[in-house]
């Protein structure tokens, strides 16, 4: 197959392999999890031998295809193995099982190392003569294994079938077999059932016949594990509707790929749509304004100026619609970032001598891909921290007249316009002492401190800390929890985390539904127009010049009692922007219950933007997170009102009247902190 | 193409003016060439980014070239144009004096960079063109941008630096 290349674009074949198998390896991972609980418990379910085989043939045949020789070969053997399984020529152990974890994992690196074109994995070699010499043993027990079996009285219900039968059976299936494999070697065009060849659809009406023959329930064993060989021809619908296939084919996710490229341009469009309604009331109201000043009011006029409403109105109502049957073809649901996370917790639990119970509710929650791409890497250190820091050893947990094995709590659902995701565990909780301790000990917290039991759980967000003496593999090296808030921050979600000792400790996240298209409040600084995310802002509000004052170096105003400090837009951002003598228009902004106040010029109003991110050409700019397009064709940047205020918030503490400390004090926020001589 | 220079390999190159000098890039990396618009300034962006504009929805950077190779800035005139390149995936405008034209060098035609060009770093030029008198200054533009990003960083830091004094 040196000349494959001819016939179909490999990178493109590389991508769907890539695919593929990303969720062959997931349902493999979860097909395992459920075997596992046969160990020394009856009769395993077929099905989920079947299962496992079918994807292991999957990735054998496209590893094959892409010539991915040893990516195919290890699918093979692992397949031989899960073949002697399914035919129970092997008794389910519990060394076998994680042989077989360990063989998906095998399958995984070898996988990655054959799409990125790097060399194997170290270690692969030696498994593969594990597995050689685990399976060798029950092979060549398998035929005394068989002939025992014929000897076993079949259930009197069942009705017999013959041995001529059976390996006519077997041959056809044989046979079929090498048809679908010499199929799955030639370019991967679609099989029209109409033009398979005569002898494949003659086999295929065998096996039917045969099947008819034999009543599914009173096939023995050998016979009723076979159908799922069969599989492999699935590229006829006929047999696709095989009841064995039929399971895989519900399992499978009722989705369809779509490159999220041209899901962004289609985004792009309706961002076009958006700006083009914008504009088009924007005339709108140019017209009744001229209408109404002219006196010399036309009536021509003023009807064009009702039409264009209305136009623009209904302009509107199907943009409205365009965008959010958009935003649906991006929502997927979480339980993708979900389904990985049983095995993790499975290792990590054993690694730790640890019981541990994983529940999840509400995969099906959909939200925006992006999101859910990103939520990923946090949610995976949540719950390494459940399993790691929050549950107790068994025996612990026994003293404390728990039960031994804990449990971690995993659900998602919609709450308005947001995703909420809960991870919650019924460990020790947070030790409050132990943080305050260790704040002190790390020079976080002044030993007098005054700090609410709410304020010393947030010092686990503190970039490097951690309470664990010991450095683990897993977590505890303090590089978790900061990184984890940073990242939903960004995201333009919020974090909180609520503990109760002894009695667990639970994470949730609110995330927007999606990230493109929000309210803003429109402000002028400076002569250019900015947008603050509406979400952010609590209030806006023209105050008197005398209202400001200096506390420590930075300027402050009094709101309901509350001290909130202020950030001059345009002298943050280095613009020529002259202080208005008469007038202070300032706007509070609020991220997890903080305020500050962001002085700006004039309040333009709100508006649905589009957010655009700033070429990478311009690099990351402090205090900006995209920028817009207005509906007259001029841009405004949008402000990143959680940089700002957690710029202002490294420096100064909100809370003016009690002991200062200063929450944060790692180098990076030391540098950020450089600029503060201007407040 | 002429019989007798059929061996010569020839390459097209849009010609423009940055003070007394000309300059060329590869037509394949121009996508359009446009007349100054508005340019949306972005605060603490590097000096010599002259800011964003709005191209048919699509939000393009715009360098100002003449900051970019260190000459003193100029004000627009009715000849000032952005040459809106595509380099790889990135799209960039740059802002020049004028452009002159599109012409064909024959690649013999093309020395390397003399030292003491007066312009721009030999760092972001490819060659230098002759046709009869004329000297054309060929810019590697994935250097001007690369370097542009380089140089974001080094002044982001200068700038914070700066903030303190």
């Amino acid at each position: 197959m040196s000349t494959s290349d001819e016939f179909f674009d490999r990178s493109e074949f590389i991508r769907y392999f890539e695919d593929e198998t990303d969720e062959l390896l997931n349902s493999i991972d979860a097909d395992l999890l459920r075997l596992e609980h046969f160990i020394d418990a009856g009769p395993i379910d077929a099905e989920i031998v079947n299962s496992l085989f079918r994807a292991l043939h999957t990735i054998k045949g496209s590893a094959g295809m892409l010539e991915f020789a040893e990516v195919q070969q290890v699918a093979h053997k692992l397949e031989n193995v899960y073949d002697l399984l399914r035919k129970d020529r092997m008794p389910l152990t519990e060394s076998g099982v994680e042989l077989l974890f360990e063989g998906r994992d095998v399958l995984t690196g070898l996988i990655r190392a054959a799409i990125g074109g790097t060399a194997a994995p170290a270690g692969v070699e030696a498994y593969v003569e594990r597995l050689d010499s685990f399976a060798a043993v029950y092979e060549s027990t398998a035929q005394v294994i068989e002939g025992v079996r014929s000897d076993a009285a079949p259930d009197e219900d069942l009705t017999p079938v013959t041995a001529a039968e059976v390996s006519a059976f077997e041959a056809e299936v044989e046979r079929l077999l090498a048809e679908a494999e010499r199929r799955a070697r030639t370019p991967a065009t679609p099989v029209d059932p109409a033009e398979a060849p005569p002898d494949v659809e003659a086999a295929q009406a065998a096996v039917d016949a045969l099947f008819a023959a034999l009543p599914a329930a009173a096939a023995p064993d050998a016979v009723r594990a076979r159908p799922a060989s069969a599989e492999p021809v699935a590229t006829n619908p006929r047999a696709a509707a095989k009841p064995d296939a039929k399971r895989g084919q519900s399992a499978k996710n009722q989705t369809i790929r779509v490159d999220i490229e041209r899901l962004d341009l289609l985004l792009d469009l309706v961002g076009e749509l958006v700006i083009n309604r914008t504009r088009i009331s924007d005339i709108a109201a140019t017209l009744r304004r001229e209408v109404g000043n002219g006196a010399r009011a036309q009536h021509d006029l003023a009807t064009l100026a009702k039409d264009l409403s209305e136009s623009s109105a209904l302009l509107g109502r199907t943009t409205n619609e365009i965008q959010e049957s958009i935003m649906k073809v991006r929502m997927v649901p979480i339980g993708q970032v979900f389904d990985r996370f049983p095995r993790m917790v499975r290792d990590l639990a054993k690694a730790r001598g640890k019981e541990v119970h994983l529940e999840i509710a509400g995969a099906e929650t959909d939200l925006d891909k992006t999101i859910v791409d990103e939520v990923g890497e946090p949610l995976m250190h949540l719950v390494r921290n459940c399993v790691d820091h929050g549950i107790e050893p068994p025996d612990v947990r026994e003293a404390r007249g728990k039960p031994r094995h804990g449990t971690v709590k995993l659900n998602a659902y919609h709450e308005g316009n947001q995703v909420i995701i809960e991870i919650a565990d019924d460990g020790g909780g947070v030790d409050l002492q132990r943080v305050r301790d260790k704040a002190v000990r790390m020079g976080i917290i002044d030993e007098t401190a005054k700090l609410s039991d709410r304020e010393i759980v947030e010092l686990i967000f503190t970039p490097g800390f951690s309470t664990v003496e010991h450095v683990t593999d897993v977590s505890g090296r303090g590089v978790g929890m900061d990184v984890v808030k940073k990242n939903i921050l960004r995201l333009k979600g919020v974090f909180d985390v609520d503990a109760v000792r002894g009695q667990g400790t639970t994470f949730t996240m609110k995330l927007p539904l999606t990230l493109a298209i929000i309210q803003a409040l429109l402000v002028r600084v400076a002569d250019e127009l900015y947008s603050i995310p509406l979400d952010a802002v609590i209030e806006s509000q023209r105050i008197e010049p005398s209202d400001v004052r200096t506390v420590q170096g930075g300027e402050v105003i009094t709101l309901r009692g509350q001290v909130v400090p202020l950030i001059r837009v345009g002298e943050f951002f280095g613009l020529d922007a002259p202080r208005d003598p008469d007038k202070v228009m300032i706007v509070i902004v609020g991220l997890q219950g903080r305020q500050v106040g962001l002085v700006v010029d004039s309040f333009q109003g709100e508006q649905e933007i589009v957010i655009k991110p700033l070429s990478d050409v311009i690099g990351r700019i402090a205090g900006i997170s995209g920028a817009t397009i207005l509906g007259n064709g001029s841009i405004s940047l949008i402000i990143d009102v959680h940089s700002l205020v957690g710029r202002v918030m490294g420096l100064r503490a909100h809370d003016t009247g009690g002991p200062r400390y200063a929450p944060v004090r790692s180098e990076e926020m030391l540098k950020e902190a450089r600029w503060v001589p201007n407040y | 193409m002429g019989s007798e220079r059929t061996a010569v390999e020839t390459i097209q190159v849009v010609s423009f003016r940055l003070g007394l000098e000309e300059y060329g890039v590869d037509i394949a990396q121009v996508q359009e060439i446009n007349r100054m618009v508005a340019v949306t300034h972005v605060p603490r962006a590097p000096q010599f980014m002259e800011g964003v504009i709005n191209l048919r929805g699509q939000l393009i950077p715009i360098i100002d070239l003449r900051a970019r190779f260190g000459m003193p800035r100029a004000e627009p005139t009715k000849n000032t144009r952005i040459v809106v390149t595509e380099i790889g995936a990135k799209r960039v405008g740059m802002v020049v004096d004028s452009v002159s034209e599109v012409l064909r060098l024959a690649v013999d035609q093309i020395e390397a960079a003399p030292e003491m060009i007066t312009g721009a770093d030999t760092e972001y030029i490819r060659g230098v063109g002759k046709i009869d008198d004329r000297l054309i200054i060929l810019l590697d533009l994935a250097r001007v941008i690369s370097t542009a990003e380089r140089h974001e960083l080094e002044s982001a830091g200068a700038g914070d630096a700066a903030a303190v004094a």
